[in-house]
């Protein structure tokens, strides 16, 4: 009976460590081709090169700020949206704050730009010397990205409060500051260097905006460098030792903030928060004030995109074709999202098991490993396995099945630890139920996969279409592995303005953005149903 | 763009096309071209150069498409001899020698004495296809008296944006000409320079696609790119402003390579690129300039003639890499 109960799990196991080896495999064989075909290691002699410390310390600066920016812009309009939860469109800003931190960057940018660029509307009022690209645009660009993001995060925490805190409160007849100090902090407090650890590792492995508005050499990050180093001076032993310099520092933070703990910002509500302050008057008046003004200004980049679609013909239409392309990205969007699902569930089944045998330890591993590709480099990953296709499999880099595959399997890797971070926490609150009872009847992997299923169907759904609009808006692995017999939205985009063509790769930003922000709905609804 | 074609009746005439062509492709030879991906585009060169080479050559030309020039030399190095290209189209005078190191590139063996006299084209292993000269480009509809050198611009307060020299081509042209203009003087002028630039990008399109939104007053094009602007969008208010300095040129070249199972093929492509129906193509699909004398749109003989000035590609080679780093230092001040 019991051999019979342990083979299940170890059937289980090996499905989980399968899917491991799977994920890890990527990583391993692009730093071993790498590392083979230069024939030499990384160059650590460039450890103390002047220019690579100022990258290295432009990388950790911008990164820090974005971090500590996102945080203190969200913290307020958290607040806002939980004291005054009748704010008008409060559940619509909230899908819209999703949709920022999924927003393809492309689409970002080209709004960012259209509004405080040279000509952008806002800029005259920002005077003579304003200038969007350097620190200043890669700020506004990751604060719209990632403070969204830490609103959500935030006021999740906040809706953790329990009632009796603010019985309490109210009985002691606790000033606002007070409040804060003893009500509010306790449940944020342990949150916020988590919160700012997983959005700091985000901006320091940051790509395009980087690429985009950095504006030129003062403004460069380890990921951009590695992107020179390997694609143009085609300088192996440099990019290895950029590569390792970042995998060791965002690697080892996120390892830290594993041990910390998960950032919830997607779970299922556990609130039951009916019982808080209703704020009146002026205090009302600031938090309304403040939820306004950051409706405001996160919609203005987005916005400013609309104005240039009224100068299309509307010839425009017939001329482009974007019904392929849009239906490919779809397809590319949905077969990423379902085998990340099936993987990160895969993933986790060792890794409950784990934490269920109270080995700490080993939890933390996997978890570390499954969620690796989250710090590994991309562009470090994309251009080793491509020599490595090269180099062993001559000639099938350029055809459509091979092609479309290495974009599939790569961006699965990729989007992986979103996958995990969304339907984690759900099937850890089920094992903390029903695994012993589970366990006491036997269940196989089939039937416990049936019983599981109407527990985290929610944030399956929910993971399913957050999954899909980041797997949609990926340009870095097709720029390597994409080749001209197939196209998706974000390549077209590139293609379009690579060739003068800006009134059609603006009509595709909007095209893309749409379709992200239906899903979005989408998904919302899902989570909610 | 000019076929207003049924999609659902293009899909099944391409699957008819293809399942003829697959029959006929028992005979034909293949010939593989490993080329950027603009050139093989639908708004690109490369669809009419496949029809009219195919109607000579009774073959299948594929063109494969990397990232830019850099991506099919980087390619190159990676596949070796067992790369799958007979010919490589698409690498600059910059990268040449670099991809003459390689040793995978055979002699062209094709007579270039139609090159135009300018080029003095005497290289044994790339064949040119179209060369363009470098240029600021700006809007004359708001700028009036551009500057007349280059020196003058760099003194000016006018706002530029350029690409990056490593990694796009346009960006390492304007190293190659702040070079040959400044000489020793250079670090001082690109800090100079740095004063008034409002982005260096990564790319060509991004900078160019800035300019178009009113992001600068100037941009690092080509003189060509206002002939874009008359012959596609008939506007007539970009221009490209001439520098008495002379301006840097770039030329892009093909050449096949040792490891082609089809020699004389692919030699017989080189040729073509160098012929009259070949050269007609390029200037209006690639917006670059034909390489041998041939009859082009009136619009062209509006465009800047500049004298050329610059580096041989030997002296590029050796001297690149200190040449980026003193960009790369006088910039970050």
């Amino acid at each position: 009976m019991l051999s019979q109960r342990s083979a299940g799990r170890t059937r289980r196991h090996y499905l989980g460590y399968l899917a491991l080896a799977f994920i890890i495999a990527p990583t391993v064989l692009a730093f071993a081709a790498l590392t083979g075909f230069a024939r030499q290691g990384p160059d650590w002699a460039l450890l103390g090169d002047p220019y690579l410390l100022g990258v290295l310390g432009f990388s950790l600066k911008q990164a820090a700020l974005s971090a500590l920016l996102s945080v203190l812009l969200a913290l307020p309009v958290a607040r806002a949206l939980y004291y005054v939860p009748q704010l008008w469109g409060q559940r619509l800003f909230l899908s819209f704050c999703l949709l920022c931190f999924v927003l393809p960057t492309l689409v970002l940018i080209t709004g960012l730009v259209a509004l405080l660029g040279r000509s952008g509307w806002l800029t005259p009022l920002l005077g003579e010397d304003w200038n969007l690209y350097g620190l200043h645009g890669i700020l506004l660009a990751h604060v719209f990205l990632n403070m969204p993001f830490a609103v959500r995060a935030l006021l999740q925490q906040l809706h953790s409060i329990p009632d009796t805190s603010w019985r309490l409160a109210a009985q002691l007849k606790l000033s606002g500051w007070q409040r804060w100090r003893y009500v509010e902090w306790p449940v944020l407090q342990g949150h916020l260097p988590l919160l700012s650890g997983f959005i700091f590792v985000l901006c320091f492995n940051s790509f395009a905006v980087v690429l985009a508005l950095g504006g030129g050499p003062q403004a460069t990050t380890l990921e951009v460098a590695i992107y020179q180093a390997l694609k143009y001076d085609f300088n192996i032993g440099e990019a290895l030792l950029l590569a390792w310099v970042q995998f060791a520092i965002a690697g080892g933070l996120f390892l830290l903030m594993v041990r910390l703990g998960a950032v919830q910002w997607l779970s299922i509500d556990t609130a039951s928060g009916y019982y808080r302050p209703r704020p009146m008057g002026w205090r009302r008046a600031v938090h309304g004030l403040v939820y306004g003004l950051s409706v405001l200004l996160l919609a203005l980049p987005l916005l400013a995109l609309l104005p240039g679609l009224f100068k299309l013909e509307a010839s425009i239409w017939q001329r482009m074709q974007l019904l392929a392309p849009l239906l490919t990205t779809l397809t590319l969007g949905l077969a990423c999202a379902v085998l990340g699902l099936v993987f990160a569930y895969c993933l986790l089944l060792p890794l409950r098991y784990a934490r269920w045998q109270q080995q700490l330890r080993r939890q933390w591993l996997l978890e570390w490993l499954a969620t690796h590709a989250l710090v590994a480099p991309a562009m470090v990953l994309s251009v080793g396995l491509y020599i490595l296709v090269l180099l062993t499999l001559p000639g099938k880099a350029d055809e459509l099945s091979w092609s479309v595959s290495l974009v599939l399997l790569l961006n699965v890797v990729v989007i992986i630890p979103f996958a995990l971070q969304q339907v984690r926490p759900r099937l850890l609150q089920f094992d903390d139920q029903y695994e012993r009872l589970c366990g006491v009847l036997k269940l196989s992997l089939w039937q416990r996969l049936r019983v599981e299923w109407p527990w985290w169907r929610h944030s399956a759904i929910s993971a399913f279409c957050l999954l899909l609009v980041l797997a949609m808006g990926d340009v870095t692995v097709f720029s390597i592995f994409g080749t001209q017999d197939w196209m998706t939205l974000p390549w077209l985009i590139y293609s379009y303005a690579g060739t003068y063509r800006m009134a059609e790769a603006s009509l595709t930003a909007v095209v893309l953005l749409l379709l992200c922000a239906l899903i979005v709905f989408l998904f919302e609804r899902g989570r909610r149903a | 763009m000019k076929t207003f074609t049924h999609p659902l009746i293009s899909t099944l005439l391409s699957l008819c096309a293809v399942t003829l062509l697959g029959v006929a492709q028992a005979t034909e030879a293949e010939l593989t071209v490993h080329t950027y991906d603009s050139f093989v585009s639908e708004w690109g060169p490369g669809p009419k150069l496949e029809q009219a080479f195919e109607q000579q050559c009774n073959c299948d030309l594929k063109f494969v498409a990397a990232e830019d020039g850099v991506s099919i030399l980087n390619r190159l190095r990676i596949e070796g001899e067992n790369s799958k290209a007979d010919v490589i189209l698409g690498i600059d005078d910059a990268l040449l020698e670099e991809a003459r190191a390689t040793g995978f590139i055979a002699e062209h063996g094709v007579d270039t004495a139609a090159v135009k006299a300018d080029l003095a084209w005497q290289d044994k292993h790339f064949v040119p296809f179209d060369f363009g000269y470098f240029a600021f480009i700006y809007d004359s509809s708001k700028i009036a008296q551009p500057p007349t050198s280059l020196k003058a611009l760099v003194e000016s307060e006018a706002k530029v944006i350029y690409q990056d020299p490593r990694t796009s081509t346009p960006g390492q042209g304007l190293m190659l000409w702040m070079k040959s203009v400044y000489g020793d003087e250079a670090a001082t002028a690109w800090q100079q320079l740095a004063q008034h630039t409002v982005t260096v990008t990564k790319g060509w399109w991004e900078a160019y696609s800035m300019f178009l939104e009113g992001g600068s007053d100037y941009v690092l094009s080509y003189t060509t790119s206002p002939a874009y602007h008359i012959i596609a969008e008939e506007k007539t208010q970009y221009k490209a402003a001439a520098f008495t300095e002379g301006h840097v040129a770039q030329v892009e070249v093909a050449a096949r390579l040792k490891s082609s199972q089809q020699p004389e093929l692919a030699q017989q492509f080189l040729q073509f690129l160098l012929s009259t129906e070949a050269q007609k193509i390029l200037p209006v699909t690639n917006w670059m300039l034909p390489v041998v004398d041939v009859e082009l749109p009136d619009t062209f003989a509006t465009l800047v003639q500049p004298k050329r000035i610059g580096f041989t590609p030997q002296e590029v080679a050796a001297q690149r890499r200190d040449w980026i780093k003193e960009w790369r230092a006088a910039a970050t001040k």
